[in-house]
């Protein structure tokens, strides 16, 4: 019996690390994250990713930083490679986790980057893609506040650029901001960013 | 008591364990510190980003074996496994990732289009918005260098050679007959509708082991792996309709296309120099079917054609002309898999099919034939590293070919043949740094029919000079079966062959390229026979030979002045060749020596409009007058067309498009016939091959129908 207990124990205890070596891993990859440090963050989730397996999270935060970067970078050959690293992740994080409208989102921001970097050479090929991805994860995910907000700012730009009025998207925005105020994410680093750029995208409003 | 010192015990063994250190210095090959890369004990939490003089350095309690992974962008990713206690002071030098946008391609002779790889010389925009190509996918690849201006003809020639030695390729299997059937001098358009298509691969020269038969070029086309939505797609054309649809549904997609066209309102109101008597009228539908396997992919495309037209062409031997009918249908069928087989093996394989049945009639003579053709293909790829990939496979072409011509005078006349050849190639590919590789492959083929078996070797070369500019050579021989036109009289020729040396120069840095290649193609074993024209009971012989030189440039720039792309193509070409009917070496009608193609694209933000011309010169092309000694000895006047074509979105979904070909109507000839007797006067009298219309219009509206309503038709026109 006592054998039993300590045996026990010990996996509590172990199992009890671990999770707290993962938020550990975490909460430092996201203070350098915070800190600039974005390719150290990439690679500390990466290597958070690799140990943890079956977590999609750390996966999909590498990928983020690598999206986020190339919207800043000018050179060609390090936004390809970039992008090509954060599809990569996403694969990753999609095995792990199927039909999740958080990825989904992400993939559709992968999209846009490819767009924006090139827009004669990816434009075709790609801005169906991001629709498609925004569509999906709003049908999985009615109230998710960022696949609402981001679609919203995906449509106003080609609204903008067809010469229409992207306030017809405002509303839109608006449900955004109701559904930022109802998250409350119940898994530990769960997505819940996206709220800061509400002012950004309102600015078509006015 | 026991029991606490043992859990005591327990949690000193759990969380006292050996700390050991894990350093080293990661770099590039060349000794350059690279800072930021990942190392870490794979498994673990345990590793470290390397700091700016790329040295790095961590902790770990792990013991005995582990795998340390070292990876950074743009570099393969590196593995050692040893005992950690080993892993002190490693010096970890990260080889290069030869997939990176910054390597060396192997491009020499290619021009790839269409799809997103790093040497696209045109968008998948271009192929379909490049006016002058009124939506055939073959037009927007006439605009390339190395290809000629034979705007009678509309196939593609390239680089001194005729068209039959161009092949056409879908998703790896042979295309039979790429092109609607025609009558002398009407131009012809590619069967495929542009829509199915992603990436293209057209090679002027120098190409892979895979591919045989060609003695010039070959188009590599690619149908689409996964449509990007549903939709329906409706176009009203001043001279046909045309509906497609896609649909997707768990594993599957498949997507239809119909096009009707007719030419006979449009011939009522635009004056035609040839006299129809049944315009020009096709029918073609198209479908893809696509399944998505855990590791594969199956692809089906069917095409079925039917064209029916009649019309009476001026002669100059025949005062009434020629009256000259046709009724062609044409079914292609094309089936491909390609799937991971584990282990950085890819299987390849598939098979296409095609049944082409002609109704002619000349005159008089009423002519049927049935060419049946089958290919098989077997591609198996395997993968050794980033560094080293092998290909190999086999192939069967099977023929049938069989021509009944009926007339008054000599009753009926039979006659056919059967052409079947077996192919096995391979090919190496090798990079050996991010700055040189090279591939080369051979081919082998068994032809029954002509019972010939020949080798061919194949190899390329590149090297990039600098980070935006790089040089590559290629060499190759290749081999092609003499045409249907002469096998279905003779089976006793030997295959024709060429011989290609190329040597490209390519730069390209922020939206402008500059590619320059040189090339001398040699042509041996040319078919030869003593008629005007291939006939029973001519003679015929395998000794023709000749060959092409020539300078292809290509310009392209998309940055220097917002909104508007423009590229520039130049090609010059010295050729000459004895074959066919010639009694020497001459340059043949086809093969100008200058031909030039300026092509310009301005999308006006306000008018929401794409305005796109396109600029066609050509030096005047050879023709033979019988009334002086020298054999295609005489040049016509030069060619020039301006195209332009406007599309105007009506909204994301609607688009109105207009396009006019030649609108300065310059008066071009192609070619002159001379009558085959001398007139009173000791003189041969001719007429001029000149185009049926010298300018063409199409007025067209494009309604695309999908949930998102963002998606359009702009990549059909």
């Amino acid at each position: 019996m006592k054998t039993i207990i300590i045996i026990l124990s010990f996996f509590t205890i172990t199992t009890a690390t671990s999770q707290a070596a993962y938020e550990k891993g975490m909460g430092k990859a996201f203070e350098l994250w915070g800190n600039q440090k974005n390719d150290e963050a990439a690679n500390l989730f990466e290597r958070i990713g690799k140990a943890e397996k079956e977590n999609w999270l750390p996966y999909y935060y590498a990928a983020q930083i690598h999206i986020v970067k190339t919207f800043n970078t000018k050179d060609a050959e390090e936004i390809e490679s970039r992008l090509v690293k954060a599809q990569n992740y996403l694969n990753e994080a999609k095995t792990f986790s199927k039909d999740n409208a958080e990825i989904m989102i992400m993939e559709a921001m992968l999209n846009t980057a490819y767009v924006v970097y090139d827009g004669a050479k990816y434009g075709m090929t790609h801005s169906g893609k991001v629709e498609e991805l925004y569509q999906k994860a709003k049908t999985l995910e009615p109230e998710n506040p960022r696949a609402i907000l981001y679609h919203a700012d995906w449509q106003m730009g080609a609204a903008k650029f067809w010469g229409k009025d992207p306030k017809a998207f405002c509303p839109e925005i608006e449900k955004a901001i109701l559904y930022f105020e109802k998250e409350s994410p119940t898994t530990p680093f769960y997505p819940d960013w996206g709220k800061d750029q509400v002012a950004r995208i309102q600015q078509n409003c006015k | 008591m026991k029991s606490l010192l043992t859990t005591i015990l327990f949690f000193t063994t759990v969380f006292i364990q050996a700390q050991i250190t894990i350093s080293g210095v990661v770099t590039e090959p060349s000794g350059v510190p690279i800072p930021g890369a990942n190392i870490y004990l794979e498994g673990t939490y345990d590793g470290a980003s390397s700091t700016d003089d790329g040295t790095f350095s961590f902790t770990t309690s792990e013991t005995g074996e582990q795998t340390l992974v070292v990876s950074f962008l743009s570099f393969d990713t590196y593995l050692l496994t040893a005992s950690v206690t080993e892993m002190k002071n490693l010096k970890i030098a990260l080889k290069e990732d030869v997939n990176s946008l910054g390597s060396v391609i192997l491009n020499a002779g290619t021009f790839s289009a269409g799809d997103n790889s790093k040497t696209s010389v045109l968008t998948p925009l271009d192929i379909v918005t490049t006016a002058g190509a009124a939506g055939d996918y073959i037009g927007a690849f006439q605009t390339l260098p190395g290809t000629s201006t034979v705007a009678e003809d509309g196939r593609l020639f390239v680089r001194g050679g005729d068209a039959n030695e161009a092949n056409v390729y879908i998703d790896g299997l042979r295309v039979f007959q790429p092109f609607s059937a025609t009558a002398n001098n009407i131009p012809t358009r590619g069967r495929f509708s542009p829509f199915l298509f992603k990436g293209t691969n057209f090679s002027t020269g120098g190409y892979s082991a895979e591919y045989g038969d060609a003695l010039s070029s070959v188009l590599l086309l690619n149908t689409i792996d996964e449509p990007e939505q549903e939709k329906t797609d409706l176009s009203f054309i001043s001279v046909g309709l045309g509906v497609g649809n896609t649909q997707k549904w768990k594993k599957n997609s498949l997507s239809i296309n119909a096009f009707y066209l007719n030419l006979k309102p449009y011939q009522e109101l635009i004056s035609q120099r040839v006299d129809w008597i049944k315009p020009f009228e096709s029918f073609s539908g198209e479908a893809v079917y696509r399944h998505q396997f855990n590791n594969g992919l199956f692809k089906l495309y069917g095409g079925l054609n039917y064209t029916d037209f009649e019309l009476i062409q001026e002669d100059i031997n025949v005062a009434e002309g020629i009256n000259f009918g046709l009724k062609n249908r044409n079914l292609y069928l094309n089936a491909s898999y390609k799937g991971d087989l584990g282990n950085d093996w890819t299987l390849t394989t598939g098979a296409s099919f095609a049944n082409d049945h002609n109704d002619i009639k000349i005159i008089e003579t009423n002519v049927d034939n049935d060419d049946n053709a089958a290919h098989l293909k077997v591609k198996l790829r395997k993968r050794f590293s980033n560094r080293f990939k092998l290909s190999f496979g086999a192939e069967q072409f099977i023929g049938d070919f069989k021509e009944e011509a009926t007339d008054n005078s000599f009753g009926s006349f039979q006659s056919g043949f059967n052409n079947n050849s077996t192919a096995a190639f391979s090919e190496a590919s090798i990079f050996f740094n991010k700055k040189l590789a090279m591939q080369v492959g051979i081919r082998a083929t068994h032809n029954v029919l002509l019972d010939f078996t020949k080798v061919s070797p194949r190899a390329s070369l590149a090297y990039k000079i600098a980070s935006t500019s790089q040089i590559s050579l290629a060499y190759g021989d290749f081999y092609q079966a003499p045409q249907q036109e002469v096998l279905k009289y003779n089976n006793s020729l030997d295959p024709e062959k060429s011989s290609h040396y190329i040597l490209n120069y390519l730069y390209q840095n922020n939206g402008r390229t500059l590619r320059a290649e040189g090339y001398y193609k040699s042509y041996d074993r040319l078919v030869k026979f003593d008629t005007e024209r291939p006939e029973f009971g001519s003679a015929y012989n395998s000794n023709g030979d000749g060959y092409a030189a020539g300078l292809d440039l290509y310009w392209r720039d998309n940055k220097s002045i917002k909104n508007f792309e423009y590229w520039a193509s130049y090609s010059y070409l010295d050729t000459k060749r004895n074959y066919r009917n010639y009694p020497e070496r001459a340059t043949p009608n086809f093969a100008a020596k200058h031909n030039l193609s300026l092509v310009g694209k301005y999308w006006a933000q306000d008018w929401k409009s794409l305005i796109s011309a396109t600029y066609n010169f050509a030096s005047g092309r050879p023709y033979n007058d019988p009334n002086t000694n020298t054999f295609l000895g005489k040049k016509t006047r030069t060619f020039n067309s301006l195209n332009m074509s406007w599309a105007y979105l009506i909204s994301q979904q609607k688009i109105l498009f207009v396009s006019v070909s030649n609108v300065l109507g310059f008066d071009n000839v192609f070619n002159y016939q001379y009558a085959n007797t001398p007139n009173v006067n000791g003189n041969f009298a001719r007429r001029a091959i000149r185009p049926t219309a010298d300018r063409f219009f199409i007025v067209g509206f494009f309604w695309t129908i999908s949930d998102n309503k963002k998606d359009n038709q702009l990549d059909n026109l």
